[in-house]
């Protein structure tokens, strides 16, 4: 079985895009993966990879502020897009929402978590009162095998609780 | 007490290791990579059974680029593994007896270079009959995996009048379970980074559960000496029983010895599920008998389990499932024979629960039907026929004393969930009449350690360091459960150090002791006993260095945060980088304490019998939809007695995630194989629970009361809460729809009615 995941066929090209609020510039295959792009070119590790089929959500980052499955993007798709990764939600120190995860114990062994607060924050940003379905919803393409998904809620609805005070 | 971040108060604490998993900071080790590595592939058979009639790599390696092309006759050491008998082909010879065995490996600059390379070597297969069915594998006529015969290990347990029983019983059932292909789905696959170094040794940064046991079976593999082997092992993106055994190891590690190149290798998913460990898929008849008060007079199973090709744990696990199948009822007489059978589906291996959650499937399930046939309340029967808390262990072996069983009982017994169920209300909605609710529970008396005659050794090591750190070092995994975390919170609270005193080294062979492994739900009470047992020596030597440092009497002196302090007002007199230097300066012996002892076992000489067990107890509201088939949990309760509660979150973390792992059991995960080959390849036919099935809300209580003058502490909890949730569901289903379910996952067709709507 050929894993077409790792194959990239014809050269490479020139891809620019703004990672984690960076001017990049690259020669990568234009059927390179941005996960491939992200952890192998980059080295930008926060994103991880496990099933390479947009169903886990382990490598999900932020492109143009939407969530996406960087496993399934290439890296034509994201020709002057901009592309943040968990390394890049806050500058330094953490955003509410990782406060939040760290709190509560949303994270186990912690290879979903990066793509899971991604989820978050994108949900988050788009509507910061979400009702118990929308967090179903946005979540639901993002697998976590340890948590059983308690911890995970509890770490969401304590972030919307949170903004929701900051915000009056 | 109710488990939560609110009851728990300040011992809810946020864990040493989070900050760099919620930054993605945290470097696994299958992110790790070096500049001049080499991208390690491996070949596996397109054949569930066949004869290799020929391999040639040459043309692989005449590619430019491609460092490396190895099969068996590379192999200098023994080209087997396996933890407890080596059975295992690093490479195949002459024989395929799976679709995950391995024929061949590549090391090559890129990881495209490696894919052409994989497709560049020949080899010529024979295929051979599959043996996909564990039940036909024993039979006379079947093909044979191996000239001994398919059967692969045998267990039995006996005692009573089993007929006598079965002739006196009011009632009796009689019914066949059958359990799934489970898969474990930790998020990381498997992977790693293996690095020659100048000095001829080599580090392994690869997962696993037990780093010296990796580094004994490298050994013997690579016919190098172990200390010219380093294995760094943690932190692990999961694991469950799923990295305890071998898996990329012995490839890169013997493509690195041979390309003098650092290597890495990580599985892509269909790989990991090609050649990764399942839970024994098992068939179980069960025949039981009551007599007219609800005594159980008669029980008698027989197991049949998919061993799949080679060993791994399946003869423990077999041994457990034999154990467990008895579990924690009295009864007249017990008939058990279990079977494991070589067949050429995936590999079956050790899995969270160890066979477990199959046996304890059946076993609730017979309680509920006999019940039923009782007209009596299911947990009334299960009452009636509890284990007292001096009984013998299943298998007749004296056990460490608790009430455990009493006490989970009562608490689901007065939980508010099972008090629903004499709700008129609850059975069905008015305004949506194809959604049926029900309520069911189950028990589970689950073993921890390895048992009886399996060599389970613990211990750990704590020093001042002369930075004044005091550390920790401990031969066990990181792979997500929180023992880092758990490690730090019984070092701050039976010491009282602070958090930031404290450094804990794991995951790494060159310098932690060896702890045994990391499974069986044994890690956080062997810390807990070794600090016990260190407590005293090493907090004496502090108190003692102190002493000769401050020129006070050692007994004026405490241990505190941040250092020495005064035993009468906690003032701090001395920290701990002073007293270190205070050390140095002296020419003193570094401060150091070690501990070795190993795991309690019972004073019987039955393989794999064990001596300590955590109790459970699980009820849960369950919504079948009768249109589309489909189950889903609204509610749960876990009552669960394993001593005190170590680390709140981590133990609330287990329970939680654990019974996710058996809502995946019942509801919707099975590896499916159709003769010999994995119809379910990635994660979108194999379905784990995502966060809408577990929308429903989840109560665990804990009960921590030990018996008075208990030397044991704290139980294991890291498998049991992955076992009772099943059975429960099961029983929820036939309160709401009346239909029976014998089989996981519960097939939707099952449920699924027909109906007019006027």
């Amino acid at each position: 079985m050929i894993e077409k995941t790792y194959l990239s066929a014809g050269r490479s090209a020139p891809l620019r895009i703004r990672v984690n609020g960076r001017e990049t510039e690259l020669d990568v295959p234009p059927s390179k993966r941005l996960l491939h792009v992200l952890r192998d070119d980059l080295g930008l590790t926060g994103t991880k990879r496990s099933c390479e089929i947009g169903r886990c959500g382990a490598c999900m980052v932020l492109v143009d502020g939407e969530p996406v499955n960087s496993c399934l993007a290439m890296a034509y798709q994201c020709q002057s897009k901009s592309v943040t990764t968990i390394e890049g939600l806050s500058e330094d120190g953490m955003t509410l929402v990782q406060q939040c995860f760290l709190d509560e114990g949303g994270y186990q062994c912690g290879y979903c978590t990066p793509g899971m607060i991604v989820s978050v924050t994108a949900l988050l940003a788009n509507d910061p009162s979400p009702a118990d379905t929308d967090i179903q919803e946005a979540l639901s393409g993002n697998l976590c095998r340890c948590t059983g998904y308690g911890g995970i809620l509890r770490a969401v609805k304590k972030a919307i609780e949170l903004k929701r005070e900051q915000t009056g | 007490m109710l488990l939560n971040r609110e009851t728990s108060g300040g011992r809810w604490r946020i864990r040493p290791d989070g900050t760099g998993k919620v930054t993605g900071k945290l470097a696994y080790l299958t992110d790790l990579s070096l500049p001049n590595m080499l991208i390690g592939r491996v070949l596996r058979s397109p054949h569930p059974h066949a004869y290799i009639r020929r391999i040639d790599v040459s043309k692989a390696l005449a590619m430019p680029g491609v460092h490396a092309a190895l099969t068996a006759k590379d192999v200098p050491g023994l080209n087997r593994f396996g933890i407890a008998r080596p059975d295992y082909p690093v490479f195949c010879e002459d024989r395929v007896r799976f679709i995950g065995d391995a024929v061949a490996a590549v090391g090559a600059e890129t990881a495209e270079l490696a894919e052409l390379a994989l497709a560049a070597i020949e080899v010529e297969y024979e295929p051979l009959p599959v043996v996909d069915d564990p039940e036909r594998a024993i039979l006379d006529d079947a093909p044979l995996l191996y000239p001994e015969g398919n059967v692969f290990h045998r267990n039995e347990f006996k005692f009573g009048d089993i007929e006598a029983g079965f002739a006196a019983a009011a009632h009796i059932v009689e019914e066949t379970y059958s359990t799934p292909r489970q898969m474990h789905t930790y998020m990381e696959t498997e992977g790693g980074l293996f690095v020659p170094g100048e000095d001829g040794r080599l580090t392994a940064y690869s997962p696993t559960q037990h780093g010296f046991m990796d580094r004994m079976q490298l050994s013997r593999i690579l016919a190098k000496p172990e200390a010219e082997i380093r294995v760094v092992s943690s932190p692990i993106g999961g694991s469950f029983g799923g990295k305890d055994e071998l898996n990329v190891q012995p490839y890169g590690a013997l493509l690195a010895l041979a390309t003098g190149r650092p290597v890495k290798l990580h599985n892509s998913r269909w790989e990991s599920v090609r050649a990764g460990l399942k839970r024994h898929p098992m068939k179980i008849r069960m025949k039981t008998g009551v007599d007219a008060d609800g005594r159980l007079v008669a029980h008698r199973a027989y197991v049949v389990a998919d061993k799949g090709p080679y060993s791994t744990l399946g003869a423990e696990v077999l041994n457990f499932a034999t154990e467990h199948v008895v579990g924690p009822y009295r009864y007249g007489a017990v008939d058990v024979d279990t079977v494991s059978a070589y067949t050429n589906n995936g590999m079956s291996g050790e899995f969270r629960g160890f066979g477990g959650n199959q046996a304890i499937f059946a076993l609730e399930g017979q309680l509920d039907r006999l019940a039923a046939l009782l007209g009596m309340d299911p947990w009334e029967l299960r009452r009636r026929n509890l284990r007292q808390a001096e009984d013998p262990g299943p298998l007749g072996q004296p056990i460490s004393v608790t009430g455990g069983a009493g006490q989970v009982w009562e608490s689901l017994a007065g939980s508010a969930l099972w008090g629903r169920r004499s709700d008129p209300a609850l059975r069905s909605s008015s305004t949506a009449p194809w959604l049926l609710c029900g309520i069911g529970s189950a028990y589970v008396m689950h073993g921890a350690g390895l048992g009886v005659g399996i060599p389970d050794p613990a211990g750990g090591r704590l020093e001042l360091r002369a930075d004044g750190k005091i550390e920790a070092a401990f031969g066990y995994e990181e792979f997500g459960q929180g023992l880092i975390a758990s490690l730090t919170q019984m070092l701050v609270e039976m010491f009282g150090f602070a958090e930031r005193d404290i450094v804990v080294t794991i995951g790494d062979t060159d310098v932690v002791p060896d702890s045994g492994s990391t499974t069986a739900s044994r890690a956080t009470s062997m810390m807990w006993q070794s600090l016990r047992r260190m407590r005293g020596p090493f907090g004496g030597k502090l108190l003692e260095a102190a002493s000769v440092a401050l020129g006070k009497p050692a007994d004026a002196l405490a241990l505190g945060e941040g250092g020495i302090r005064a035993a009468e007002n906690g003032r701090l007199l001395m920290n701990y980088a002073s007293l270190a230097a205070s050390l140095a300066a002296s020419s003193a012996q570094p401060i150091r304490t070690q501990t070795r002892f190993s795991y309690p076992t019972s004073p019987v000489d039955r393989v794999g019998a064990h001596y300590m067990y955590s109790y459970a107890a699980v009820a849960v509201e369950v919504e079948v939809n009768t249109l589309t088939g489909r189950v889903r949990v609204t509610d749960q309760y876990h009552a669960v007695a394993a001593g005190p509660v170590i680390n709140p979150q981590g133990y609330l973390g287990q329970i939680e995630g654990g019974s996710s792992m058996a809502l995946g059991f019942a509801l919707t995960e099975d590896a499916v194989m159709d003769g010999g080959h994995y119809v379910t390849k990635n994660l979108d036919t194999y379905l784990v629970p995502t966060i809408v099935e577990q929308s429903g809300g989840v109560t665990v209580d804990a009960i921590e009361e030990l018996p008075e003058g208990d030397e044991h502490g704290p139980r294991g909890i890291g498998e049991l809460g992955s076992v009772g949730l099943a059975p429960a569901i099961a029983e929820a289903v036939y309160q709401a729809t009346g239909k029976r379910v014998s089989k996981l996952p519960i097939d939707p067709a099952l449920l699924q009615e027909r109906f007019r709507f006027d």
